[in-house]
């Protein structure tokens, strides 16, 4: 049953590579190739390390233990809905008694580049440690221990929360902490680094109490076994692997439990939350918006801002990145009362997104193209919403930057740009959104899922192609602003005129432009928007 | 009738007229030529197994697929030569169910109503009475995304429904609904076309077509193989019958899979 269990999971890797296309094919390779070197650098770390700097030695080696024992609690949950080995319930109904079951699932849990990449990371450590004679014995089998509390922690923590984790909610939730758990990981470096270089200056005594605590949890206790069993204490070194072997037996009884518990009992009905009946259009810009149908199309567009995952990731990452800018702008010297004005350019940058505007939609665009509505409407719609959200944008960030430049004089300035630039860019994007749109899917799963539908490199040379369009038809403004800042300031008074007055015409003709070609070309968008029939 | 409900001074005789209607994918041709008249306040059955054509059909009649060669009038306006015109009188439930799934129950219908150009008030009532009606009252304020299929069913049934087109264009609408809300649904859906308006709607349920149809079209491979009233495309015959005999029979032989039940396991 084991070995069945293996095939699975090979034949699913395999499968898996053979559905992808040859980007996603790549993709896969350069991730192995990037998690090797990370199996390497690990691997360095805990064979050379050590010997160069013994008095962190035994730190470094829980540390190094506890960070992959929670690695592998952490990783599988937020990749739960991507692997479908993973996933006890969809064995349910095979005729198999959890014990089966577990052996299989732990055996199929050690085929795939994450345990690779665990056991050459690991096998630092007897490089590392591991003496000639009984001590060796002892430091394979402490990093042995190690990995199989790696594995079954993470499949007893899977098991219980299976259910929790099939939800939409919990799925919708690892999106947004997985692409925010790479931003982390960049700061985590820089602080590590920091860290590091103190670490130095650091007397061995000062973290002794932070070994002591780690020292006693599982990994911690796998890593004293290795560093004893390096040491030649051998006693101290059997004791700490027969603790650390004992805790993989209980998680192992842990999963067991769950494991049966999950096979025979009757799935919950799915528990939803019930929104308060708001309405669609949101409280706060209630009395923006008209009543009809740009009020809708735009309140609908709000409404996905907020609660589509994938969207909540792009403005929670825009957002860090806007606190970051200003954080670094407060800290530095560089604090001229001008740097207000870099909020248009922010701006500028989050509209792009703009260029494909019915992505969102998807299929469910039927619901649009069957109304009979004017599309001129629903465009305007789509483009209030995007004009909101890029005002208020714009606003937030010229308002901090001013309270840390102190140009509190530039921001109307920087309003009047951004609803310049916002308008003109629209009026692009209205345009390449009609001709060039490829559906964004509703996959809660995968945060880098792509449905194909054949026409991306034409989409990406049209998006090129509007950024320069933008950027040409931006020139003069700029330029205005260089001279005001630099020289001149009552140019940046031209400045606001000029983006003002040519970005209302460069919406207007770009909205003529695309209402009219929708007029006669709904059916076709439908298609380009339905990944299914464009195949 | 509200804003959104077209004039109905100059009525044409038929609520649907197709006419030559033709659409191919690449080589395979999916609909080769349908001709079709449905009088108004009729209650139409669309049959025929998968791959037939109905889907594609529906999605060209109601504007959503344009097709290669024909003529579509709904209410006596062309689709394809004023499509906003026709929109407005049609009401459409589609096969797949492509909803916008982080709305709300109660915020899709509002969305739809807006949509069509509808008062916010009469929106408001009527988006409260069908939530009622169809049992969904508890569920408006559940994203779509979390509801069940027959939910999503039930809410796109509703947002079809919201406007009181003339004509409604139903694909497969009682698959996954429960046996109590698929009563109430053709309560309704009679009650409607009494009124005069008209229902066309495909299914595969034949004792379902049969019950409540008053005329009946059956296809097969991009063809309308059968059409006029129910009693005389049955020919004395129940509607299965007739379908498994114009359509071929085609399965299993009592001598295959003879291994069915024989497990000792």
């Amino acid at each position: 049953m084991a070995g069945h269990l293996v095939r699975l999971k090979l034949a699913l890797l395999r499968n898996g590579l053979r559905r992808s296309q040859w980007q996603q094919q790549v993709g896969l390779v350069l991730g192995a190739l990037g998690g090797l070197p990370l199996a390497g650098g690990g691997f360095l770390l805990l064979a050379l390390v050590p010997r160069a700097e013994p008095r962190f030695g035994l730190l470094l080696v829980e540390a190094v233990f506890l960070a992959l024992f929670l690695g592998w609690l952490l990783f599988p949950l937020l990749s739960f809905g991507g692997d479908t080995s993973l996933d006890p319930a969809r064995l349910v109904l095979l005729p198999l008694r959890p014990r089966q079951l577990m052996s299989g699932l732990f055996l199929a849990g050690c085929v795939g580049i994450a345990p690779l990449c665990t056991l050459v990371a690991l096998a630092g450590g007897v490089v590392g440690f591991a003496p000639l004679g009984p001590g060796l014995v002892l430091a394979v089998a402490a990093v042995l221990v190690q990995f199989a509390l790696c594995l079954v922690g993470s499949r007893a923590l899977l098991t219980v929360l299976s259910r929790v984790l099939r939800s939409r909610r919990a799925k919708d939730l690892g999106i947004v902490l997985v692409s925010l758990t790479g931003i982390a990981i960049s700061v985590t470096v820089q602080v590590g680094a920091r860290m590091a270089a103190r670490l130095e200056r650091l007397d061995a005594e000062t973290l002794r109490p932070l070994g002591r605590v780690i020292g006693w949890l599982p990994p911690g206790l796998a890593a004293r076994a290795l560093v004893d069993a390096g040491q030649g204490r051998l006693l101290a070194a059997t004791a700490e692997l027969a603790a650390a072997a004992l805790a993989v037996l209980l998680l192992g009884w842990w999963w067991w439990r769950s494991l049966d518990r999950v096979l025979v009992t009757a799935e919950p009905p799915a528990r939803v939350r019930a929104r308060p009946a708001a309405g669609l259009v949101p409280r706060l810009v209630r009395r923006l918006l008209p009543t009809d149908q740009r009020g809708a199309v735009a309140a609908k567009e709000l409404r996905y801002l907020a609660r589509h995952p994938r969207l909540r990731v792009g403005w929670l990452t825009s957002g860090l990145f806007c606190l970051a800018g200003v954080v670094v702008v407060g800290l530095t010297d560089w604090d001229h009362p001008a740097l207000v004005l870099t909020a248009v350019a922010v701006v500028f940058l989050i509209t792009q997104n703009s260029l494909n505007q019915f992505g969102w939609d998807g299929p469910a665009y039927w619901a649009n193209a069957v109304s009979g509505a004017d599309p001129r409407g629903d465009l305007v719609g789509r483009n209030l919403a995007a004009m909101l959200v890029g005002l208020a944008t714009s606003a937030m960030l010229a308002v901090a930057l001013a309270a840390v430049t102190g140009g509190w004089l530039y921001v109307p300035v920087a309003l009047c740009l951004a609803f310049g630039v916002l308008a003109m860019v629209l009026g692009v994007a209205d345009v390449i959104s009609v001709r060039f749109p490829y559906p964004v899917p509703e996959v809660t799963s995968n945060l880098w899922a792509v449905q194909g539908t054949g026409q991306g490199c034409l989409v990406g040379l049209a998006q090129t192609l509007a950024l320069t369009v933008e950027c040409v038809l931006l020139l003069p403004v700029a330029v205005l602003v260089a001279v005001g800042v630099a020289a001149w300031p009552p140019a940046l008074a031209i400045a606001c005129l000029v983006a003002v007055v040519a970005g209302l015409v460069v919406w207007r003709v770009g909205l003529g432009i695309s209402a009219r070609w929708l007029r006669d070309h709904q059916p076709e968008l439908l298609v380009a928007l339905s990944p299914r029939r464009a195949a | 009738m509200t804003a959104a409900s077209p004039p109905t001074a100059e009525r044409s005789p038929t609520a649907l007229t197709v006419r030559g209607l033709r659409k191919a994918f690449g080589p395979k041709v999916a609909v080769a030529g349908i001709d079709l008249d449905i009088p108004h306040g009729c209650f139409f059955g669309l049959v025929g197994p998968n791959g037939a054509g109905k889907t594609t059909t529906l999605g060209m009649v109601t504007g959503l697929l344009r097709p290669d060669a024909g003529l579509v009038q709904v209410d006596g306006v062309e689709v394809w030569r004023d499509p906003p015109a026709a929109k407005r009188r049609i009401g459409v439930l589609p096969e797949d169910l492509r909803l916008f799934e982080r709305l709300t129950g109660a915020e899709l219908l509002t969305y739809n109503g807006l949509l069509r150009g509808m008062p916010p008030a009469t929106v408001k009532e009527r988006a409260g009475e069908l939530l009622e009606v169809l049992g969904l009252a508890e569920a408006a304020g559940t994203l779509v995304v979390d509801y069940s299929h027959g939910m999503r069913k039930k809410i796109a049934l509703a947002a079809a429904l919201l406007h009181a087109p003339r004509v409604l264009f139903l694909d497969e609408p009682f698959e996954a609904i429960d046996p109590v809300s698929a009563r109430t649904i053709r309560g309704l859906l009679e009650r409607y076309t009494a009124g005069g308006a008209t229902v066309v709607f495909s299914s595969h349920v034949m004792e379902l077509v049969e019950r409540l149809c008053d005329r009946v079209g059956i296809m097969h491979l991009g063809r309308l193989i059968a059409e006029g009233p129910t009693e005389r495309v049955r020919a004395g015959r129940s509607l299965e019958d007739a379908f498994v005999e114009l359509v071929g029979a085609g399965g299993t032989t009592p001598e295959e899979l003879g291994w069915l039940g024989t497990s000792s396991a």
